[in-house]
């Protein structure tokens, strides 16, 4: 059975990769971002939001397959080539660098000396921000060229020492125990090049007073404006530093050198696809742009209403359907059976809002919670079950046990409910698995009409708001939930029906 | 198969038997019944659904057997033949039945033909009660009001009842009349409904043949791309698609609802032609020597022929309330188009305007019914196994 059951759960994954590339393909329907104004030649802060708009969702990245994976070693490279070609990317890439501080002062230091005079002065004059950052330097040193080269070149004989991970990590792990100026300043002066550490130490500490130094530190080095004020509650808490490990998420090629295996793991892992799924997996879905909450918190919020009532409205649909089935095939040909075959179709053809706007008016006085939208939900699969209870019944008591049982003389009921039923029940159970996505579909009809908020509801707020992360989580949950149904129904029919088990494990070892 | 249960040892009387059929079936039938073979598994390695769980493929909709295989369902089925021929026909000539332009005219010295249609921009531009003054002659449609308000057309009031002269069933919010709203409503429907299932049956015919004809890779990779597709509930795709898209159109809804119906289909076709291509006729077509071609389209194809025709007809009203259930919540079609679905919604903002909802509503229902009822007739009719 365990053979069985873990058979069918393999043969699932395939299917989940499937899923995901369909919602892959989903989000490259999504179009390219552009920035509000027309982009000139020497237009730097528009090419760096667009840039930024197209990084959130890795558009700068290969859909499949990366055959050079970037680091900050290689952006390093080129933004220095660039520099000494002084051509039209120039300011562009001076600025990066700017950006990228710290952690690319370990590839352009030791190399300035290389570089021909007036390149070397435009790049050591290009680092001036990250020198302010640092809070060292005087201004003449920074914004002169020749001084500042020179400047640099000491900073790096001076410094190179506290430019090592170990240092670095030691550091970082001090600062996650107590509050210390002393050390704040130092990780202050690798600037960026401490990212790494910070953010690793953000992922395992659950201090508050420590989450909000390691952002406070974060901040000042990437100027972004997301430092978590000391005394923050819970839940903001949580949205920061989801809001700092997402963009760390989509931004750490920037600042990370890959090294050996590591790069061979990036050409599969930095590209589009990969870092969508690999996000997902991990709950880094995103920030919802309709209320700036972390989609992952949302879900957890939202799910629950919506599977319980999905899960609900399926109970409803078996304890009404599955009597309403066995009693039309017991009454076959019956004016019972044709009152409940019209009923049925009728029920099978009336759309479930329509079922919903209607009990939501005449019933609003009952006000009865949650039963109005369970009632209105489980419709269409009352009858769906009511439908295949009556066929399969119908088969099973045509079969030989039933008139072999009936022959021996077994009572007319333990005939029916022993001997029928429990073989016809079988193909009613599985139905069951398929049935929930249906229900999962009609629940959002239901919640808007009854105004519950769940899962549905917020993603037609989504849709009005353009919320596009919410959309393709909710779109992946569903499809996640439904081949869930999918395979348990298949291993329930497997429980159910050795034959079925057999057959599928002696395939196997031939 | 021996079931243990079958040896329950009995409370020894005998016992009536269950219901008259059973007693009655004959000996014949029984043998028959005995020899029947199983089809020949022909299962490429996955435990497909299909083959899992045979009994839950199709479930019977409405029980093609209910009471009297023959004559009931027919005779049910022929109504909704009529009733689906019926509403083609209301879609087609929907300007003849409700227009605020005339179906012809003559008009200072002009004789304007099917104006309704051609909408000429002289004409559009006319105020239609002085169009209705200045008419030499006038071809009127039954009900003289557009799925839109024209111009210079008294106004109507605002959500008012109907009242059995002007406007039959009444207004909506913006004072548009609900009959020829519904009216118009009906080509929205049938056609883009036709149209989606259509284009559904050719890809799933095509994907479904291709995997049970080669079988082994193209049959295992078919299997993964039809559950991973399936694995969505359709209407959550049908709005991820509209969300995602930069400018939701009719096509683009057309495309999203297409792509979660033809799995079914191919699923269907797949079975069928696995199960024809181990018949003795399709062993002797090829011994004779006949193409691959041949043999799918002369031998294997004709079997499934019937059961496309009740997935379609099924479909058909599937897809009816996808798209009305999509308006509903007012993110179908874009545009003003007129729909049933649209004019429904409009009832969740005012409660007190019941014939908003109750004839959009009543019409959906008998459409649904209507095809629902075909599909279970052309089911017994076509397909032999099931009588």
């Amino acid at each position: 059975m365990l053979a069985f059951a873990l058979r069918r759960a393999i043969w699932a994954i395939p299917t989940l990769f499937g899923v995901s590339l369909v919602v892959f393909l989903l989000t490259t329907l999504l179009p390219d971002p552009v920035v509000d104004a027309p982009l000139t030649a020497g237009d730097v802060d528009g090419r760096l939001r667009l840039d930024e708009l197209r990084r959130a969702r890795f558009l700068d990245l290969p859909r499949l397959v990366n055959v050079a994976p970037r680091d900050v070693r290689t952006t390093v490279d080129d933004c220095v080539a660039h520099v000494i070609d002084a051509d039209a990317d120039a300011a562009f890439c001076e600025e990066r660098l700017a950006r990228i501080g710290g952690a690319a002062l370990p590839h352009l230091l030791p190399r300035l000396d290389d570089i021909p005079p007036a390149s070397r002065g435009r790049l050591a004059q290009a680092l001036a921000p990250v020198a302010r950052r640092m809070g060292i330097g005087e201004e003449a040193d920074l914004t002169e060229p020749d001084r500042a080269a020179l400047f640099w070149g000491r900073f790096w004989e001076d410094r190179s020492v506290d430019f090592t991970e170990p240092a670095v990590r030691r550091s970082v792990q001090r600062i996650t125990t107590r509050e210390s100026e002393l050390l704040e300043n130092d990780l202050r002066l690798v600037d960026t090049f401490a990212l790494r550490e910070l953010m690793a130490a953000l992922k395992t500490t659950e201090d508050p007073g420590a989450l909000a130094r390691l952002t406070r530190i974060a901040s000042h080095v990437t100027g972004r404006a997301a430092a978590l004020e000391p005394g923050a509650d819970g839940s903001r808490t949580r949205a920061v530093v989801s809001e700092w490990l997402s963009w760390w998420y989509v931004h750490e090629a920037d600042y990370v050198v890959l090294q050996g295996g590591e790069k061979v793991t990036a050409s599969v892992a930095q590209t589009r696809y990969a870092k969508w799924v690999l996000g997902a997996v991990t709950g880094q879905l995103g920030l919802s742009t309709r209320d700036g909450l972390p989609i992952f918190d949302k879900l957890v919020a939202r799910a629950p209403v919506t599977l319980g009532m999905s899960m609900l409205a399926l109970l409803v649909s078996a304890i009404v359907g599955v009597p309403i089935g066995v009693l039309a095939a017991w009454r076959r040909g019956q004016p019972i059976d044709h009152g409940a075959a019209g009923i049925v179709l009728l029920v099978y053809s009336v759309p479930t809002f329509l079922v919903a706007e209607l009990l939501a008016t005449f019933g609003r006085a009952a006000g009865a919670g949650f039963v109005l939208p369970v009632i209105a939900l489980s419709t269409v699969s009352v009858s769906v079950m009511a439908q295949q209870q009556r066929a399969s019944m119908i088969e099973a008591l045509g079969e030989d046990y039933v008139r072999s049982a009936r022959a021996k003389g077994a009572r007319t009921l333990r005939v029916a409910l022993v001997h029928a039923l429990r073989n016809a029940l079988v193909p009613t159970v599985t139905l069951a698995g398929v049935q929930f996505p249906a229900l999962l579909g009609g629940a959002f009809v239901v919640e808007e009409v009854f105004d519950i908020r769940g899962i549905g509801w917020e993603t037609l707020r989504a849709i009005e708001s353009r919320d596009v992360a919410w959309i393709v989580a909710t779109t992946l949950l569903c499809a996640i939930v439904t081949t869930a149904c999918l395979v348990a129904s298949d291993i329930a029919y497997g429980l159910l029906d050795p034959r079925v088990r057999e057959t599928q494990t002696r395939r196997r070892a031939s | 198969m021996k079931d243990r249960r079958s040896s329950d040892p009995g409370s020894g009387e005998p016992k009536p038997p269950i219901s008259s059929q059973e007693g009655r079936e004959s000996v014949p039938l029984l043998l028959a019944r005995a020899s029947r073979v199983p089809p020949p598994a022909s299962d490429p390695g996955a435990p497909r659904r299909a083959k899992a769980a045979p009994r839950t493929a199709a479930p019977p909709l409405a029980g093609v057997d209910w009471a009297d295989p023959g004559t009931v369902t027919l005779r049910l089925g022929k109504a909704g033949l009529l009733v689906a021929a019926l509403l083609l026909l209301v879609s087609i000539f929907a300007e003849v039945i409700a227009s605020d332009l005339p179906i012809a005219c003559k008009i200072h010295g002009h004789v304007y033909v099917l104006p309704n249609i051609t909408r000429p921009a002289e004409l559009e531009e006319m105020d239609r009660r002085a169009l209705a003054a200045e008419a030499d002659w006038a071809v009127r449609p039954i009900v003289a009001r557009g799925p839109r308000l024209a111009p210079g057309e008294e106004r109507a009031p605002l959500l008012a009842p109907g009242d059995g002269r002007g406007h039959w069933l009444g207004t909506d919010r913006d004072g548009r009349d609900v009959f020829a709203r519904i009216v118009h409503g009906t080509r929205s429907y049938l056609v883009f409904a036709l149209a989606a299932v259509f284009a559904s049956l050719a890809l799933g015919v095509l994907l479904g043949a291709v995997a049970g004809l080669f079988g082994g890779a193209a049959d295992a990779l078919f299997g993964r791309v039809v559950e991973s597709v399936s694995a969505f509930p359709p209407l959550v795709l049908v709005l991820g698609v509209q969300a995602a898209v930069p400018t939701p159109t009719l096509f683009t809804l057309f495309f999203a609802i297409a792509l979660t119906r033809w799995p079914e289909v191919a699923r269907l076709v797949r079975g069928e032609v696995i199960l024809a291509t181990t018949r003795d006729y399709v062993l002797a077509a090829r011994a004779l020597g006949a193409s691959p071609m041949r043999v799918l389209w002369r031998h294997i194809m004709p079997n499934v022929r019937a059961p496309l025709v009740v997935a379609a007809s099924m479909g058909v009203s599937a897809v009816v309330l996808t798209e009305a259930s999509l308006d509903f919540l007012r993110i179908g079609a874009p545009g003003g188009a007129a729909s049933w679905g649209e004019t429904m919604s409009q009832f969740r903002d005012a409660s007190s305007a019941w014939w908003l909802l109750a004839f959009p509503g009543a019409l959906l229902v008998v459409t649904v019914v209507a095809y629902n009822l075909m599909g279970e007739a052309l089911r017994s009719a076509l397909d032999p196994r099931s009588r």
